[in-house]
This record gives structure tokens, C-alpha cells and sequence, in this order.
């Protein structure tokens, strides 16, 4: 067994926020804590110790979901998963995060990427398949699933 | 030159000005300098400020001065306001470096008015190589510096008009795509909500029968969520990949499933859709995928065992052709038109003008789908 991942959720939407964190929960991972806006995911990403911090790159502050991957990856507190309508807006870079989970998601797509995510953080490199809907970043694409 | 053969320079010019009297007879060479059309000067570089010493008719008509106001002078009388700076300074350059030159300078009448004047200067020695005169002719050009302005005037207007639409187009485009970016994030976001809702009631309830319907309803409104994600993370969101959203259902149903005893069997090609057409297609394959899931694979009379799922896709003749085939016990309880999952299926054919065959390959089934490729697709491939 697997040692199950704490999570953090960073999402402006109360709905989306909620299904999330069931979902998580269903998944058997926990969740330490939901913040709207980039000051609050600071803080929390401050106070809390979490593996996987699930960002949306729109907070009810603006576009500032970079600026929270940014600031946690300096940190190294936790590991930034991008979850986004607009994967676009991420930079080449992906900001020090793991990915991109692209909105909307299926509940199935999300189930597999906690599995998927929760091997490649506990026992590196993941040994599932990529779920459909997820992209690697550079940085771990050459890490956890280099080409053949 | 003629001029260099002249034994006294200085002279000349009064013997051309005694020719002048004896009209026609005399020097003929003299007499055509006097009587040309072309506006032609003498200037003397060895007198004190290079003053005009010889100016013919055409030269007093040309300027509008009378002789006795020209000679004696330095050319410079011809200059004015708007006189190029740049091209009285060549003139200079080329007198003092004793060589010729030739400039389109601005000019001024005795009147005031101007005229473009294609000036060309020589020098002229005499045999010694010692500077003798400077010989100067003048052409008006100004309708020739007119049409050029007058061109250029008209360049530069249809310049600044395609630089003033091109930026109205530009800021039109860049107001489209921001709103396009935010319809299509509100979308995606209002489709993930639908989801999660559905996910959340369904919590809440106990009844299987219910569960059932309700997990139905969240697989489709998902196969149109990932429509909409492929559509719009592809560079060209008016084309859709069947054979790609194939993949991506088939990975999403299975491995979430945990039904490992299901191998997918994928035998896909590209197929290239026009974005309208993509919502009714993949809403149709999830029919089929999540049909043969559900049904084909239930209760195996040997309790279980590895099930075959296979999805081909190609492209014969001017055609889509969708299979999606099962080894599972067939669809004893699928194939009623009571079921809405069929009548779905059913519709969407008939909107696409697709044939649709079922056929019972025993064991299992096999779902033939057949779309006619549009002309207009044909067209946008090559």
C-alpha cells in the first residue's frame, strides 16, 4: 500500500472546490486545505504540510495562480499541479510544477491522475499510465516518463 | 572640348558676346550656345566669388532676370527658403573640388516663383590643366519633380491608410480572441460545474436504479467535456480528431474502471472532423464504448475472464467508419429501441446521415458506424 497524498486545493469556485476535495477524499488521499485567493494559498501553503497542491491559475484575485506555483515551489513546502481551464496561460517553465491537469476533467481523469500522481510522488518514476487530460511539464516529462 | 582649345580664355566669352551683335556669323559654335533652347551660364572660378560672365537667352528666360542682373553675380541669386540645403552643399563640394556634378535643386525666379532644376556643372581647363571656367546648364524639371512628389504623396497616403487598417483589424482580432478565450474558459468551466453537481447528487443517493441513471448522465456530459478540451488545446479549434478523443475515452473508462480484465483493442487512424460534427460523433462512440462496458461485458457465463474491447476507425472511400466490437455475451438487453441510449444513437445517425449496423458476431458484437465525409472535408485535407 501506498502511503496516501495530502493535498491542497487552490480554486477560486466553492463547487469545484467541493467536488474536489470529495473526490480526494473518495481516492482515500486527504485534504489539509481549500484557499480562493493567491494571499490565502500562501499562507495556507505556509501553515500546512501538504505533497500535492492542485493550483487554478484564476483566483478570485486574478490570473495569480503562477505567482502561488512560484511561490511554493521556492519553498519546496509542496508540489504545484496545475488545474486549469486555460492551460495556455502556463509558461514554458511550468513554474517548478509537476503538470497540468486540464479543466474540464473527468471524474475517472481525475481519479487516475491521483493515482498516477501519488506513485510518482511516493515512489518515483509512476508505473500507471498518463491519464488522458494530463501533461507532464519538461522538467518531470524527462523525469518520470522519459522517451524510449 | 572646344573650350580647351580656346588660346585665351578670358576672352571668350566677349568674343561670344561680339557675336552676339553679328548674329549668325562668326564662331558657329558661339552662336549656338546663344541661340539653344537649353538654359546655359559661364562662371569665372578665378574672379573673386566665381561671378556668372557668360548667361544665354534661354538662361534670362528660364530665371525671368535681365543679363545686365546676372552677370557679375555668383549663382547663389537662384537659391531661396526652401532650397535644399543638402544639394547646395554638393554644388559647393564638387566648385571646390574642381569636378562636375549633377543635382535637381529648388530654384527662385526674379519673380519669386520656383522650378526644379536639373543643374549639371562642369569644369573647364585649358590645356595646362589649369581651371579656366566653370560651365553650367540648367533643364526645368518641376512637372517631373511634380509627379514624383505627387506619387510619392500618394504612397504615402495608401501607406498610412493599410498602416491605420491593419491596426483596426489587429485590435479587432486581439478583442476576439480575448472573448473567445473567455467564452471558451466559462465553458469549460460551466462544464466541469454540470459535472460536479451530477457527482455530488449522486452521493446522496442510495438507490442503485438512480445511481445507475445518473452515472449515465455524467459519462456523456464528460464525453462532451473532453470534446470541448481537445477541440480548444488543439491548435486548430475548427477540426476535431475522432481517432484522439477515442483514445482518450477508452483510457479514461478503463483504467478507472479497475476492470484490468478488459484489454482495448485500438486500431485507430487519424480521422479529421469538422468541429460541428465532433459533438454528435463522440457522443455516439461513448454510446457504443460505454455500451459495450456495461452490457457486453456483464455477467460472463464463466463468471469472468478476459473480455476484448476493439475500436477501429478508417477512412474508405469518401467515408467514416466507426467499429466498435465486443466478445462479451452480446446484447440480449441492448438492442431494445425502449432504451434511450439507443434512441440516442439512433438520432445522432440520422443527424450525421450515417448508416448504422449491428451485427451479432458471436460471441460478441460488433457496431458498424459509416458517416459520409463531407466535400468540403476533402477539400480542407489537401
Amino acid at each position: 500500500m501506498i502511503e496516501p497524498l495530502k493535498v491542497l486545493i487552490i480554486e477560486d469556485e466553492a463547487l469545484l472546490a467541493m467536488e474536489l476535495e470529495s473526490l480526494v477524499e473518495d481516492a482515500g488521499h486527504s485534504v489539509v486545505g481549500w484557499a480562493t485567493s493567491s494571499a490565502e494559498a500562501m499562507a495556507m501553503a505556509d501553515a500546512t504540510e501538504a505533497d500535492i497542491a492542485f493550483v487554478d491559475i484564476h483566483l478570485s484575485d486574478g490570473p495569480s495562480g503562477i505567482d502561488v506555483a512560484k511561490y511554493i515551489g521556492e519553498r519546496k513546502s509542496s508540489t504545484v499541479v496545475f488545474m486549469t481551464a486555460n492551460p495556455k496561460r502556463i509558461p514554458d517553465h511550468f513554474a517548478g510544477a509537476i503538470g497540468v491537469i486540464a479543466k474540464p476533467y473527468t471524474m475517472n481523469g481525475l481519479t487516475s491522475a491521483l493515482r498516477y500522481l501519488q506513485e510518482g510522488v511516493r515512489r518515483p518514476p509512476p508505473v500507471s499510465a498518463r491519464p488522458a487530460g494530463f501533461t507532464l511539464s519538461p522538467a518531470f516529462e524527462t523525469a518520470w516518463a522519459p522517451a524510449a | 572640348m572646344e573650350w580647351k582649345r580656346t588660346r585665351e580664355p578670358a576672352d571668350a566669352w566677349h568674343m561670344t558676346d561680339d557675336l552676339h551683335v553679328e548674329h549668325g556669323k562668326g564662331d558657329p559654335f558661339a552662336a549656338a550656345i546663344r541661340a539653344t533652347r537649353m538654359s546655359m551660364i559661364i562662371t569665372d572660378p578665378r574672379q573673386p566669388d566665381n561671378p556668372v560672365v557668360f548667361a544665354n537667352d534661354a538662361f534670362l528666360r528660364l530665371t525671368g532676370y535681365e543679363r545686365h542682373e546676372v552677370l557679375g553675380k555668383n549663382c547663389r541669386f537662384l537659391q531661396g527658403p526652401k532650397t535644399d540645403k543638402a544639394a547646395v552643399e554638393q554644388i559647393r563640394a564638387a566648385i571646390e573640388e574642381e569636378t562636375d556634378v549633377s543635382v535637381d535643386i529648388l530654384n527662385y525666379r526674379k519673380d519669386g516663383s520656383t522650378f526644379w532644376n536639373a543643374l549639371y556643372i562642369s569644369p573647364v581647363s585649358n590645356d595646362k590643366g589649369d581651371l579656366q571656367f566653370f560651365f553650367a546648364s540648367q533643364l526645368d524639371v518641376s512637372d517631373r519633380k511634380h509627379s514624383e512628389s505627387r506619387i510619392n504623396a500618394d504612397k504615402d497616403r495608401f501607406e498610412k491608410a493599410v498602416k491605420e487598417r491593419t491596426a483596426e483589424l489587429e485590435a479587432a482580432l486581439d478583442a476576439q480572441t480575448t472573448l473567445l478565450h473567455e467564452v471558451d474558459h466559462r465553458v469549460k468551466n460551466n462544464l466541469q460545474m454540470i459535472s460536479s453537481l451530477i457527482i455530488m447528487q449522486r452521493r446522496t443517493i442510495r438507490d442503485e436504479g438512480t445511481r445507475r441513471s445518473l452515472t449515465t448522465m455524467l459519462e456523456r456530459i464528460e464525453a462532451l467535456s473532453t470534446v470541448h478540451r481537445r477541440l480548444y488545446q488543439s491548435k486548430d479549434v475548427s477540426k476535431f480528431d475522432v481517432a484522439d478523443f477515442a483514445k482518450d475515452l477508452v483510457t479514461d473508462l478503463l483504467t478507472a474502471s479497475g476492470r484490468a480484465e478488459i484489454s482495448p483493442a485500438l486500431d485507430l487512424q487519424p480521422i479529421i472532423i469538422s468541429a460541428e460534427k465532433a459533438t454528435p460523433i463522440a457522443l455516439m462512440v461513448n454510446e457504443l464504448v460505454t455500451n459495450a462496458l456495461k452490457h457486453a461485458f456483464k455477467s460472463k457465463p464463466d463468471g469472468m475472464s478476459a473480455g476484448r474491447l476493439g475500436i477501429k476507425m478508417s477512412q474508405p472511400d469518401g467515408h467514416l467508419n466507426i467499429e466498435v466490437s465486443d466478445d462479451g455475451i452480446g446484447m440480449a438487453d441492448a438492442n431494445g429501441d425502449a432504451s434511450f441510449g439507443m434512441r440516442l444513437i439512433k438520432s445522432l445517425a440520422r443527424q450525421l446521415r450515417a448508416e448504422i449496423e449491428w451485427r451479432d458476431t458471436g460471441p460478441g458484437t460488433k457496431v458498424v458506424i459509416s458517416i459520409p465525409n463531407e466535400p468540403q472535408e476533402k477539400g480542407n485535407v489537401s
